[in-house]
């Protein structure tokens, strides 16, 4: 069984193609990166997984545990069981962390029933200590006022207590020192396991020598172009992105 | 308290939950219309002194000449049919001091509103009125004890003119505006409250205003007396039915802060979209008092509302937190006033307005530091959020400064949701609706924290529900 | 109201009709509307009760020694493209345009010659943008009784760097004045003047009632700035607008530190997408002057920005009173406008007024306002006095520095230093 199955996607705005027949199978339980350089539509490829509205789908299927989810409203979206972390969390102001995360897990349950507030919190907290995140943060307006690591920090604590079954992280590196890279990655490697799928976005491989991927796929101008296993990441850091248009994109097919 | 708290107590009250009506079955009713006859007949039931009598004639003869203020404030105004409102509708003069005596459909209403409710968990002391007259009052037994007064304004003036007559109609003047001389001829009910010296009450006082009749106009009368050195937190909530005619709601509202005094007054105003709400309030401070007003309005049709302080003595402070939400169809005209008479006075005016649809909020302000005073100090901010592209929001401040070493700020910004932070909420997996009630909730998060925990809760409820369907 | 400006004397035969209408409909807007009233808004807490234009009459100029000393008194701006002098509305100097621009298509003509000589041009825009913030009575006795003033035209895509100079002096016993700049930019034009109000001597009384209009078109970047130093004996108005079309870029910024009271109307209206129009103001008051200042920021036009700030220093008895509107209409999303009032109090008996207001009917905009009003900071002071500085000059330092934020946008060290002068000479031996 696949957790996500993307198939012949293409999509636009205001007229320019970004994706173009993109393909990509995550089965369940694997962790895929998929890197490649600035503009090449990663981060895209991300917003439209979740149901952004600005991108003109123009064909295509986003399969999540064998249903499409595409056209589907992005709250929808992530109650099927898509987590997307963003490259810029926004900031919320005025709504702690733990109303905020307290709202998104209300969103999940059935009509009527009620989160338990001790139990929430207890779990709430926990998560937060194993992401070395200082409790008080929970009475914090989301993102308001958070440096960059603090932000991506918050962005897992998220990601843990809403249970996705398809992770999707873009470009979660971008602005990290290596500390809180490590605390980050550690938060994500806690969260792998059989039944969850990860799609890594990145520009640089460093993340994921602490996010040890199963698979690595390089994009160019709209499609996976490349496929490999972890040692990919690390000849595509040596060896720079031309590598891969000369060596891919380029070459006759 | 914990957030968790607030969310796992709430209080289901609602904006629908205001909207139902009871048969009209009146003792007394003063007919449709205003003249010198409708105030000699409230005068004539109340049996009230001359001097009373005489206040409430000027004041009509007041109300009369003076224009309506439709140079600067809404049009709209000119649509109050003054001959065809009723006046006076009351079941009779006396307050029940319990629940059990108070006429079944009267109790009725008051039990669907929860107020009894709310008595036995937190408040000193409960006035509820429907229309015209206090149907229930009644106040915790060790206050009274201790010299507490809390009665209404009929009662007040004849029992204790000693303490009452000397502030009432001082602190707002009959001819301070045309509403404030129409509620001074037709004024009944309302809460007149003494706080001995020393004094401070724990709990809050509150009174409940329920208009339950169509073409009617409820013209309520409160002074709160704090003296020296005491405390008292008073609260207010109101509600109407939907009625097809429009419903006017014009009250006076005078505080007086003695020395040292804390004065904190709490308005959750919910009147029904056909309501015209055309409230004076105004408070005196007087040497090192307190008077602090927190306002929010929901509903009405127009609301024009200016909460104000004289800052009479040295060192008095003044506040004003006010949060209104407009909806299509509505105008909230609030604001504040801050009057600076003597040195060392400081205020503090915050103001938050959300615009939903083609609702309107508008802000007017005056800070006044008129004479050669030293070290005072007035912040105000005015934050307005629009929620649709069609929303609208003025601010119109006025600021006077002379004197020594005194400081005046006024900030004003606009801001909206964005499409991005809606999309990120719903990321993860809240609707659109709820994603844009947590951000409304959000922007009037700082204020509510000001608030006593049950009407923070009210509040946030009637915010939910005011969102709903203005996205998408 | 008793006033021989009711009879004005200006139109001749030779005037076209539609400048003769117009002038017909000015006076009729002058002799129709009332006198200002405490009750108007408009008006709030200007004193109109001691507001009056009795006694004051168009006068002839001076003798030709005084006209000759003012013409050498015009000195503030030496780097200049055209230059201006009119003295109680008389001609007293002209330096027009060279052949080059001339070539080219500009014009700078005084208003008279520009209508004998453009008469469709004039048409198009003389005359044609009235105030609307209260003073519509005495723009319509502008428009009855103006003779003097400049009119400079820029075609497309022509830029003058250097400014184009106007000096309006009054001299004699209660003459008025009617000075008039209009400007039109073109598409991509650029161009810049500088209007610069001037008494003869500390003592000779007069009102002025001057109106300014620029046209900017679309991407045209124009930059006024306007030098107030009336004497104290001045009544003053002036009621100027802006108009920006489609990336048109404006800049307005005035020195106001003269007349008995002056009233400053000041509109701009965004008509295209992309506009940025700045105003800038800064303002002496001392002694019992009066200035009311009324400004109003309309953005018809979404994707623009206008920003404001007026900073006012007040002494003595001086009042000053800032009233601005920020108009955002329906639709005008992505608007970015911005109204600042800072106002300083020096003497406890001055009195500053602020009415920031905002009118917004679109969601997606940046705008905001603030005012404050305070006396120089302590703190400051403290900390000056503590490196060694006396009381009289950290004082003298902190008020320049307030002031140095609006003085350093005329972008000109000529300008700025000649600025600082007369300010200095106004008020530096006041500061204790």
């Amino acid at each position: 069984m696949n957790t996500l199955e993307i198939k012949n996607l293409n999509v636009s705005i205001d007229g320019q193609a970004i994706l173009k027949d993109f393909n990509l199978t995550i089965p369940k339980g694997e962790v895929h990166a998929l890197m490649g350089p600035n503009g090449t539509g990663k981060s895209t490829l991300a917003k439209v997984m979740a149901g952004h509205e600005d991108y003109t789908v123009e064909s295509g299927e986003i399969l999540l545990d064998g249903v499409n989810i595409l056209g589907e409203d992005p709250d929808e979206i992530a109650k099927a069981g898509l987590f997307l972390a963003f490259q810029y969390p926004l900031e919320i102001p005025g709504v702690s962390i733990a109303n905020f995360i307290r709202a998104a897990r209300q969103a999940r349950l059935p009509e009527g029933e009620d989160i338990n507030a001790v139990e929430y919190y207890k779990e709430l907290y926990a998560k937060m200590d194993a992401l070395k995140m200082d409790r008080k943060f929970t009475a914090r307006s989301l993102n308001e006022g958070f440096s960059g690591g603090e932000k991506k920090r918050c962005e897992i604590l998220q990601m843990s207590m809403l249970n996705p079954t398809c992770c999707v992280m873009d470009e979660t590196d971008s602005g990290l020192d290596i500390d809180a890279l490590r605390i980050v990655s550690e938060g994500v490697n806690l969260m792998r396991g059989p039944e969850r799928s990860f799609l890594v976005i990145t520009h640089y491989q460093r993340l994921l020598d602490y996010i040890v991927p199963d698979v690595v796929h390089v994009m160019f101008d709209g499609k996976i172009v490349h496929s490999g296993d972890a040692e990919l990441a690390k000849e595509l850091e040596s060896k720079g992105y031309d590598w891969v248009q000369e060596e891919f994109v380029n070459a006759p097919a | 308290m914990s957030d968790t708290d607030i969310q796992d107590e709430a209080i289901n009250v609602d904006t629908e939950k205001g909207n139902f009506k009871y048969p009209e079955n009146y003792a007394y009713d003063a007919g449709v219309g205003l003249n010198e006859d409708t105030i000699k007949y409230i005068s004539d039931v109340k049996k009230e002194a001359d001097w009373v009598r005489e206040f409430r004639l000027k004041a009509l003869e007041i109300f009369k000449k003076k224009p309506m203020p439709t140079k600067w404030a809404d049009q709209d105004l000119e649509n109050i049919k003054f001959d065809e409102i009723r006046y006076y509708l009351s079941k009779g003069q006396q307050p029940s001091r319990t629940w059990d005596e108070v006429p079944d459909d009267v109790k009725e209403t008051f039990e669907r509103l929860g107020i009894p409710e709310q008595e036995r968990k937190f408040l000193a002391g409960v006035e509820a009125q429907f229309d015209s007259e206090a149907a229930y009052s009644r106040m915790k037994e060790d206050l009274e004890k201790e010299g507490v007064i809390f009665v209404g304004s009929s009662e007040g003036l004849e029992k204790y003119p000693e303490i009452f007559k000397p502030y009432f109609g001082k602190v707002i003047p009959t001819a301070d505006n045309k509403f404030s001389a129409l509620n001074s001829a037709t004024f009944s009910g309302g809460s007149f409250i003494y706080v001995p010296k020393g004094v401070k009450l724990k709990q809050p006082l509150q009174a409940y205003f329920r208009i339950n009749a169509e073409n009617f106009g409820q013209f309520e009368r409160t002074l709160i007396i704090a003296d020296e050195d005491s405390e008292i937190t008073y609260m207010e909530g109101c509600t109407a039915p939907k009625f097809e005619t429009a419903t006017l709601h014009s009250a006076v509202v005078e505080l007086v802060a003695l020395k040292n005094a804390k004065i904190q007054y709490i308005t959750v105003q919910n009147w029904s979209s056909n309501v015209f709400n055309l409230v004076t309030k105004r408070g005196m401070a007087d040497e090192g008092a307190e008077v602090k007003w927190i306002d929010c309005n929901i509903g009405s049709r127009l609301t024009m509302k200016y909460p104000g302080v004289v800052l009479k003595g040295k060192g008095a402070r003044g506040e004003v937190l006010s949060i209104a939400l407009a909806n299509d169809g509505q105008h909230q005209d609030t604001g504040a006033k801050m009057i600076h008479l003597a040195d060392n006075t400081t205020s503090n005016i915050i103001s938050k307005s959300i615009s939903i649809g083609k609702g309107r909020s508008t802000y007017r302000g005056q800070v006044h530091m008129p004479k050669h005073l030293k070290n005072c100090k007035n912040n105000t901010e005015c934050d307005a959020l629009l929620i649709n592209t069609n929303s609208r929001t003025d601010t119109y401040p006025a600021i006077t400064t002379r004197g020594e070493n005194n400081t005046v700020q006024h900030e004003a910004s606009v801001s909206k949701v964005s499409a991005e932070q809606i999309f990120y909420m719903m990321q993860r997996g809240l609707s659109e609706g709820e994603a844009m009630s947590l951000a409304v909730n959000g922007f009037v998060n700082d204020l509510m924290k000001a608030f006593p925990m049950e009407y923070s809760v009210e509040l946030k409820r009637l915010i939910d529900m005011e969102m709903e369907g203005s996205v998408g | 109201m008793n006033t021989i400006l009711e009879n004005p004397t200006t139109s001749t035969t030779d005037e076209p009709a539609w400048l003769a209408d117009r002038r017909a409909a000015g006076l009729e807007q002058f002799k129709n509307l009332p006198m200002p009233s405490a009750r108007d808004e408009m008006w709030r807490f200007a004193s109109v009760g001691r507001l009056s234009i009795d006694g004051y009459d168009a006068t002839d100029a001076p003798a030709a020694d005084t006209v000759a000393a003012l013409v050498g008194r015009s000195n503030l701006v030496t780097e200049r493209e055209g230059l201006s002098v009119y003295v109680n509305d008389a001609q007293a100097n002209f330096e027009g345009i060279s052949d080059e621009l001339a070539a080219k298509g500009v014009v700078y003509l005084p208003i008279a010659d520009a209508v004998a000589q453009h008469p469709e041009l004039m048409e198009q825009y003389f005359l044609k943008e009235s105030t609307e913030l209260g003073s519509e009575k005495f723009f319509g006795l502008h428009a009855a009784s103006i003779k003097a003033g400049s009119v400079l035209f820029v075609p497309k895509g022509v830029e003058i760097e250097k400014p184009f100079v106007n000096y309006y002096w009054t001299s004699g016993e209660k003459a008025a004045v009617f000075p008039h700049t209009l400007v039109i930019a073109e598409d991509n034009a650029k161009a810049s003047v500088v209007d610069i109000f001037f008494s003869e001597t500390e003592e000779n009384e007069a009102l002025n009632v001057s109106v300014s209009n620029i046209h900017a078109g679309a991407g045209a970047n124009v930059f006024r700035k306007i030098v107030q130093d009336w004497n104290e004996k001045t009544v003053s108005f002036q009621l100027d607008t802006t108009v920006a079309d489609r990336d048109a870029q404006v800049k307005n910024v005035a020195v106001n530190i003269g007349a008995e009271r002056a009233r400053f109307e000041n509109q701009t209206r965004i008509e295209g997408p992309g506009a940025d129009v700045k105003m800038y103001s800064l303002t002496v008051a001392e002694k019992n002057q009066e200035f009311d200042q009324r400004t109003f920021q309309t953005h018809n036009a979404g994707n623009a920005v206008s920003d404001l700030l007026y900073k006012n220093a007040l002494l003595d008895n001086a009042r000053t009173i800032f009233s601005g509107l920020i108009k955002v209409a329906e639709g005008a999303q992505q608007t970015d406008a911005y109204q600042t009032n800072r106002n300083l109090l020096l003497d406890p008996t001055a009195e500053a007024n602020a009415l920031p207001g905002l009118e917004i009917l679109a969601n997606d905009v940046r705008c905001s306002h603030g005012a404050t009003t305070g006396n120089v900071d302590a703190d400051e002071l403290f900390y000056m006095m503590a490196r060694g500085i006396s009381k009289r000059v950290a004082m003298q330092l902190m008020v320049f520095g307030f002031f140095e934020e609006v003085i350093e946008k005329v972008e000109s060290d000529e300008l700025a230093e000649n600025l600082r002068q007369l300010i200095r000479n106004k008020f530096e031996s006041k500061i204790k």
